[in-house]
């Protein structure tokens, strides 16, 4: 399997990596290695496994009863099941945007500087710079500038899902992983947060798990395919959907099944 | 050429609603709305009953003229009425007596039987109310006590009233063969004292007669002279008037100045207690009228001017003899008054004068009824049982009037402003519905039970809430879900629980518990919260290593025998903190005890009660618990999980995703959880009644009782009479029970709709 070269190519390295939902194997022997500050999207038909891999890498599927894996996780060189590792701190170097657009029900601000105030930091020129930071990092700032203390929720679908990508990046986290992030917005919101994410991927790794085969092709560098828990191919975004090495491949992205 | 519609699809049957369906559905419309209209108009329907038996409390008195009846012209020294009000008397200045039947306006004479006073004019005269008789004054100096022999007698269902006066043999008082100019006595049963003032123009002297009583094996019993006292020097200016309360032990004497002078018999002499002026500040100070109200304790004191104000016997702070102070002051009548007389029923008396009428009541300081009549009224009288008045006029015209005043001794001021009663030395809030004698005042004040609802609330609150707020963050936050399912049936059996039962447990064991071992109880409240603490911060010091052993969730079973042990040492160790810390002197014997129950009245003078508020606030937290529990678990655990991943996918801790997400996020449904508990612990009845002595005082001490309305109602209601003020007033505590918790939930309702719409999420 070929891995193109940038920065770091195995910032993320996923090893041997099985996962279990009580007594159902959700992922068999995934490996791979994600490279740093690269778009990767992963495809595949629904219940694939696209999403559970997602959430190991920030180890949310600990809130989930009855999960058991084997194998490892390794973000740059350290295991995140290391047993000294506190999941907290995995958590604020991995943020995570949601398919659901989730914001808190307090104000734009308080959203924004939520992972600042779980960190402890409570002062406000440090708040008010990551709020300006991340809302512009998010391209949201124009719109909520005067109306930062209103509530999250009067904003509209698109509006909130950068909101929650501007919340993901205020602590600047190394990685930044998204769960189909537009599957809920029309089609305009989408091309905002596309657009979004290039800018952000100069500053992060980002990982996204997208239904939509043409936002893949659109917006990422590499593109892994996933069926039935197994990881089928993972190449350059062009490479597959041009030159698909597997005949499964091939079949789902010209839309014969999935 | 299309293809024919296959015959199925002509059927046009399916596009039909069912006529059940259509039935269902109107009926249930129906049905719903005439249901629903029916617990409206039930609500209504019980409100409305309340108010109409509420109402009558804040009704003034109706009085409404019956009849006029002409007398012949005479002149009368007296005037007086039998007790059901159907045939008074009128005394001539001759010894005869007028009645006047109160229905048919027939007047009748009869001769007073005077034996050797027979034939001398009759100077003075007054009534004793509590002996239904009269004292008569003659103009040579003697005295002679009548009963006017009234009987009541039933034929064919109609009541006929006799009168059959009867006189005591007439006793030289003073000096001998001079007019007497007023006369009083007071009869305590053991002792008579009667006091005449006699004039002659140049002489004035006051004497005091002293009887005493021997009570004889058989027959009658027999009155000895016990002594005779002029108190003529004791009295600073010119007697005017006499009043001698019915225990015969003072004379209160008015002088022509406007002093009133209270004299007190002491073993065996008079010694003068206090000379006050009623009127000093007015620039008219003469008494124009006085009389003792209904259990000669208070004197009603009436101005030339028409102020009139009540000096009622207390112990001033710091006194240890009983003196008269100003106590109520009413509005002026606007005429210069003529008479006062007050009633054998209760505290009510009928200022007069001019053509004006005055139904005045003494405890509340209210008019119950007022009016103008068309004669200038010159005496008046009011029947034993208060439903009858007579009004004699300067025209010897005697007018008939039926008073309709049930509730007398309640309104606005009785029922929630101070009062100052008889023989207390300050205005006060009290509640006592029922007294030992007669003449007792009922102290209908809802303010004290007003103040042990809330207080009882506040305890069991202050118990209660903590331990349920956080047991439902922690069973929906962090307990394992398979304890959760355990837990929170356990707590809801737990809300079943009749609240009897917790009352009997509190008032058989918890009470006499708490009593003997409040010393391990405050080292337990300190000491667990504190110990918790502890092992919190100790768990969370731990290597990752250990914390790993335990799953999340099941990080109780490391904290509960840990936290258990330190409970029951803490207990245990209570009597030796109560030796170190509770230890108090006996102030006879200088003897040291270690005793909180005594150490806690000596350090801050409150008492200490085994049915305390601690107790209450205990056992009414346990009935309380389980109601915030649920609710509140519930609305934690209906917080949207996509908002506890986000909290956690931002790098907040479980603690942190509780506390800034999840509670704000719940708050309103918290916030229902703890106005449903509030409105349980509000009305809560039987462990209250059970559990707190029932003490209507107002203090905030945790180791006293209380009284609240729920548990007074319960309390109260078997001895209140049928449509009485007692029983209206606990229809009142009803009402206001009822007021309070809409007024409570509709300020939550307001608060609860406001967070809602805050932290609704999408």
């Amino acid at each position: 399997m070929k891995t193109p070269t940038t920065s770091r190519s195995d910032f993320i390295s996923i090893r041997d990596f099985c996962f279990f939902y009580g007594s159902k194997q959700a992922l068999f022997d995934i490996s791979m290695e994600i490279p740093e500050r690269q778009v990767t999207a992963f495809i595949g038909p629904s219940g694939c496994g696209k999403s559970t891999l997602l959430r190991n890498l920030n180890r949310m599927n600990d809130l989930v009863d009855g999960i058991r894996h084997t194998g490892d996780i390794v973000i740059n060189g350290n295991s995140i099941y290391d047993p000294h590792i506190e999941v907290i701190s995995l958590r604020k170097r991995v943020g995570m945007v949601f398919q659901k657009s989730n914001p808190f029900p307090k104000s734009i601000y308080e959203n924004v500087v939520y992972p600042l105030r779980v960190a402890g930091q409570n002062k406000k020129a440090v708040l008010d710079e990551t709020v300006e930071r991340s809302l512009k990092g998010a391209a949201l700032w124009n719109e909520v500038k005067d109306r930062l203390h209103d509530s999250a929720l009067g904003l509209s679908g698109g509006q909130m899902q950068r909101l929650c990508i501007a919340r993901a990046i205020a602590n600047r986290p190394e990685i930044l992983l998204m769960d189909e992030p537009c599957s809920a917005l029309d089609p305009i919101a989408t091309v905002k947060v596309e657009e979004l994410i290039q800018e952000l991927k100069r500053e992060f790794t980002i990982v996204i798990v997208t239904h939509n085969m043409q936002q893949a092709t659109r917006c990422s560098d590499l593109t892994a395919f996933f069926y039935l828990g197994k990881l089928i191919e993972f190449d350059e975004t062009h490479k597959i959907f041009s030159n698909p090495s597997n005949k499964q491949t091939e079949d789902y992205i010209t839309g014969r099944f999935g | 050429m299309p293809t024919p519609l296959p015959d199925h699809a002509r059927d046009e049957s399916r596009f039909q609603t069912a006529k059940t369906t259509l039935f269902v559905d109107r009926f249930m419309t129906v049905f719903i709305k005439f249901g629903g209209a029916l617990v409206i108009t039930s609500v209504l329907g019980i409100f409305v009953f309340i108010l109409l038996q509420i109402w009558p409390l804040f009704a003034p008195a109706r009085v409404t003229a019956l009849k006029s009846v002409n007398l012949p012209e005479r002149k009368f020294a007296l005037l007086g009425m039998d007790e059901w009000g159907a045939k008074p008397f009128l005394l001539e200045t001759n010894g005869r007596m007028l009645t006047v039947d109160a229905d048919s306006g027939a007047v009748s004479e009869v001769e007073i039987p005077l034996g050797e006073a027979q034939g001398t004019p009759i100077t003075a005269a007054a009534l004793n109310k509590r002996e239904q008789k009269i004292i008569l004054g003659t103009a040579d100096g003697r005295f002679v006590i009548v009963a006017p022999g009234y009987s009541s007698s039933e034929q064919n269902g109609v009541q006929s009233i006799a009168i059959n006066p009867k006189a005591e043999p007439p006793v030289a008082i003073g000096l001998p063969g001079v007019p007497i100019v007023d006369v009083a006595y007071g009869d305590s049963g053991t002792s008579k004292l009667v006091v005449a003032l006699q004039s002659d123009g140049e002489k004035t002297q006051l004497t005091a007669s002293l009887f005493k009583r021997k009570r004889a094996l058989m027959g009658r019993s027999k009155e000895e002279a016990a002594g005779s006292f002029d108190l003529t020097a004791l009295v600073p200016g010119r007697p005017d008037k006499i009043l001698v309360p019915g225990t015969g032990d003072s004379v209160v004497v008015l002088t022509e100045s406007g002093s009133v002078c209270y004299l007190a018999l002491v073993g065996e002499a008079f010694e003068v207690r206090q000379v006050f002026k009623p009127f000093e500040d007015l620039p008219e100070a003469h008494i124009n009228a006085a009389a003792f109200i209904f259990g000669d304790v208070s004197i009603s004191f009436a101005s030339d001017s028409g102020a009139n104000r009540v000096f009622s016997l207390y112990y001033p702070p710091g006194g240890s003899k009983r003196t008269f102070g100003l106590t109520h002051e009413f509005p002026p009548l606007e005429v210069s008054p003529v008479f006062l007389v007050s009633t054998l029923r209760n505290k009510a008396f009928l200022l007069g004068g001019g053509g004006d009428l005055s139904l005045r009541y003494s405890t509340t300081d209210s008019i119950r009824w007022q009016e103008r009549m068309p004669y200038r009224v010159a005496n008046a009288v009011i029947s034993g049982k208060y439903h009858r008045l007579a009004v004699l006029d300067e025209e010897n015209r005697l007018h008939f009037f039926a008073i309709h005043d049930p509730h007398a001794d309640s309104g606005w001021k009785a029922l929630f402003g101070k009062i100052w009663y008889e023989g207390a030395s300050e205005p006060k809030w009290e509640w006592q519905s029922t007294g030992g004698s007669d003449d007792f005042e009922p102290k209908y004040s809802l303010v004290p039970l007003i103040f042990g609802t809330l207080k009882g609330t506040l305890y069991a609150m202050v118990f209660a809430v903590p331990i349920a707020l956080l047991a439902a963050l922690y069973t929906s936050q962090f307990l394992d879900p398979r304890f959760r399912s355990v837990v929170k049936p356990t707590m809801e059996i737990m809300a079943s629980l009749p609240s009897v039962v917790l009352g009997f447990l509190a008032a058989i064991y918890v009470a006499p518990l708490i009593e003997r071992q409040v010393p391990s109880l405050l080292l337990c409240v300190a000491g667990v919260p504190l110990v918790a603490a502890v092992i919190g911060f100790v768990w969370s010091r731990l290597p990752i290593r250990f914390r790993k052993l335990i799953p999340p969730g099941w990080e109780w079973i490391v904290f509960l025998p840990v936290l258990l042990c330190a409970g029951s040492l803490l207990w245990s160790l209570g009597p030796l903190f109560e030796a170190v810390a509770f230890v108090v002197t006996d102030p006879a014997t200088g003897q040291k005890t270690a005793d909180f129950r005594a150490w806690w009245p000596a350090a801050t003078g409150a008492s200490f009660d085994q049915r305390n508020s601690l107790v209450v606030g205990f056992m009414m937290g346990f009935a309380v618990i389980p109601i915030i529990f649920t609710i509140a678990e519930d609305a934690l655990s209906n917080v949207p999980t996509p908002l506890i991943t986000a909290s956690m996918a931002c790098g907040a801790s479980r603690w942190q995703t509780a506390l800034r997400v999840v509670l704000p996020t719940a708050s309103a449904g918290i916030f229902s959880a703890l106005m449903i508990g509030l409105g349980r612990a509000v009305g809560e009845t039987m462990i209250v009644v059970m559990a707190t002595g029932n003490t209507p005082i107002m203090e905030w001490n945790i180791f006293s009782g209380m009284r609240t309305l729920s548990a007074n109602i319960a309390v109260e209601l078997p001895e209140a009479p049928h449509h009485g003020t007692l029983y209206r007033t606990l229809f009142l505590g009803a009402m206001v029970l009822f007021l309070l918790t809409f007024a409570v939930n509709t300020v939550a309702e307001i608060l609860r709709h406001r967070l809602r719409e805050r932290f609704k999420t999408i």
